[in-house]
């Protein structure tokens, strides 16, 4: 018997995503997409509004803007990956421009992945499969 | 007494002929002075050094007017005592002052025959006790003028006192005329100086305000592409077949426009400085093979075929990979997009320290004109050709910057009408990014 609440993973409920994305219209593209392929999205516009959701709705994936206004996308990948329940979330960046340098940024602020913006939502079905299977 | 007569004249001629050999050796030197020195200051001195020597004065200075708070400020000296100098330096000589302040003013020569004796004459106190020590009882002011427009003055000193002869006047106008130039000439070129600095800034704003705009640019097109992709792929359910066709030409144009604004992105990072190179170990092949796994089925697409010719065992490189895989995609792309019939053909090997990569089409060649241009912003051989064959003529110019930062050079070779060999060089190991070029 499994309790109710307990941190067990139950296969048939959705992966659940969070989306750390300051843009309403990509965060509806997103929406539309992940819903679509199944997933249950869970959503935050700003970095700090972005660690406290992942704090209590413990994700299976985040997606995460870089630019993003007040704690950036690199400031928010550190806060989270530096406690260590919420660190074994994967984190796919979102950066700007492929040739600016920010995947390489993100990666070095922890992020497990990164697709470059404008992100094809094929491309980006594809990478979160990598890590949710 | 007739050849008495003779010979005297005789031998005022040859002293005056020898005096004006001297000037003009003097003038001739003055003249290169102005012309090849940009430095003021030298120029000035070597001007007041031989009209002090040619006319036979004691001593002499030459002011700079500054037009806004109506004084002359001493420039150069020669063989004037450095206490004179510090007395001048510390309170500049104002308009209608002294000899030069009048010779300005009246925009004439002004001479004071005696210093103790003129009424005139007005001067600080501090200046005429320091005259009157160092024993000087005459002076010569000559204004130099632009025009009507007083730039400075020339004056002389003498410890003798009486009017200045003509000749020496005449004389020290000359020198007048050519410290004008210079005084000319230096005020140019700090304005040109000024200018170009200016410019630079105003450069940067532009380079800048490009950057910002494409990236502002590219936040709603993610939308268009977005979303055209969830139609495409049916997420919002089954398109008509029409419809479907509209979403692809949609989605074309929208890469279309994206493709450009990533262009003008690219070249203002550069313009303004901000592109940094990652610097890592590559492999040229590995380069050469990536950009031709993108470009095959657009050769195929055309009938073209693709040679590949990299020679064997070739260092690692250092540079940034990407951005090399950038220019040699831009290379082979232009190569495919402007050749319709034949092949292109794509070489890479090492000549001593460097990595030489060509690309040779059998496209319809480029002038020797447009040779000249295509590796500026906004340029194609052929402007009518734009339209044609799309691209923002922006390009070669990232390749170019992008392969000067490596601290390398790209050229063209071509035949008109028969086919382009495009090539770049870059150092095999680039530990540092060179400044901008």
């Amino acid at each position: 018997l499994i309790e109710p609440g307990a941190d067990v993973e139950e296969p048939d409920v959705a992966k659940r995503i969070l989306v750390i994305e300051d843009h309403e219209e990509n965060r509806r593209i997103m929406r539309d997409l992940l819903t679509h392929a199944g997933y249950e999205m869970l959503e935050a516009v700003t970095g700090e509004d972005g660690i406290v959701a992942a704090g209590l709705e413990r994700p299976d994936l985040i997606l995460m803007d870089i630019q993003l206004p007040g704690l950036d996308g690199y400031d928010t990948t550190r806060r989270i990956k530096a406690d260590p329940a919420l660190r074994p979330i994967p984190i796919i960046a979102v950066t700007s421009y492929a040739l600016s340098g920010d995947d390489q940024k993100a990666l070095a602020a922890g992020c497990d992945a990164y697709v470059t913006k404008p992100f094809s939502p094929r491309a980006l079905l594809g990478k979160i499969r990598e890590f949710l299977g | 007494v007739e050849n008495v007569r003779l010979f005297q004249e005789l031998e005022a001629r040859t002293r005056e002929l020898a005096h004006s050999v001297e000037e003009l050796q003097a003038l001739s030197e003055v003249g290169r002075a102005v012309s090849s020195t940009v430095d003021l200051q030298t120029v000035l001195a070597t001007i007041v050094a031989r009209a002090v020597q040619l006319s036979g004065t004691s001593g002499g200075v030459v002011y700079e007017y500054d037009e806004a708070t109506q004084e002359f400020q001493l420039r150069a000296s020669h063989r004037i005592e450095q206490e004179l100098v510090e007395v001048l330096q510390a309170r500049p000589v104002r308009l209608g002052e002294g000899a030069t302040g009048l010779a300005g003013l009246r925009r004439v020569p002004v001479e004071v025959p005696d210093t103790r004796e003129d009424r005139e004459f007005q001067i600080t106190q501090l200046a005429r006790t320091t005259l009157n020590q160092l024993g000087y009882r005459s002076i010569l002011g000559i204004p130099l003028l632009l025009e009507q427009r007083i730039m400075g003055a020339l004056t002389v000193f003498r410890r003798e006192t009486g009017s200045f002869p003509s000749e020496i006047v005449n004389l020290l106008q000359t020198f007048a005329t050519q410290s004008t130039i210079a005084i000319h000439n230096a005020r140019l070129f700090r304005e040109i100086e000024a200018k170009g600095r200016e410019l630079e800034v105003a450069s940067r704003h532009k380079s800048q305000f490009l950057a910002n705009m494409s990236h502002e640019l590219r936040t709603p097109l993610n939308a268009i592409l977005g979303y055209t992709e969830l139609l495409n792929d049916g997420i919002y359910g089954d398109l008509p077949q029409k419809a479907g066709d509209v979403m692809t030409r949609i989605d074309r144009s929208g890469k279309h426009l994206l493709g450009l604004i990533n262009d003008v992105l690219d070249l203002s990072k550069i313009e303004a400085g901000q592109l940094e190179l990652t610097l890592a170990d590559y492999s040229l092949q590995e380069i050469v093979h990536a950009v031709l796994t993108q470009v095959e089925a657009l050769a195929s697409e055309k009938g073209l075929t693709l040679h590949v010719n990299v020679a064997p065992s070739l260092p690692p490189g250092r540079g940034d990979e990407r951005r090399l895989a950038q220019v040699l995609l831009n290379l082979v792309g232009n190569a495919i997009k402007f050749t319709d019939v034949g092949s292109v053909r794509i070489a890479a090997y090492r000549d001593g320290d460097a990595f030489v990569v060509s690309v040779t089409d059998t496209g319809p060649g480029i002038t020797e004109a447009d040779r000249q241009r295509i590796f500026e912003e906004f340029q194609q051989a052929d402007s009518s050709s734009t339209r044609k064959k799309g691209g923002t003529g922006l390009g070669l110019s990232i390749a170019k910057r992008i392969v000067e930062l490596h601290g390398g050079r790209i050229w063209v070779e071509s035949t008109f009408g028969r086919g382009s060999t495009f090539s770049f060089q870059v150092p095999v190991r680039v530990e540092r990014q060179a400044a901008r070029g």
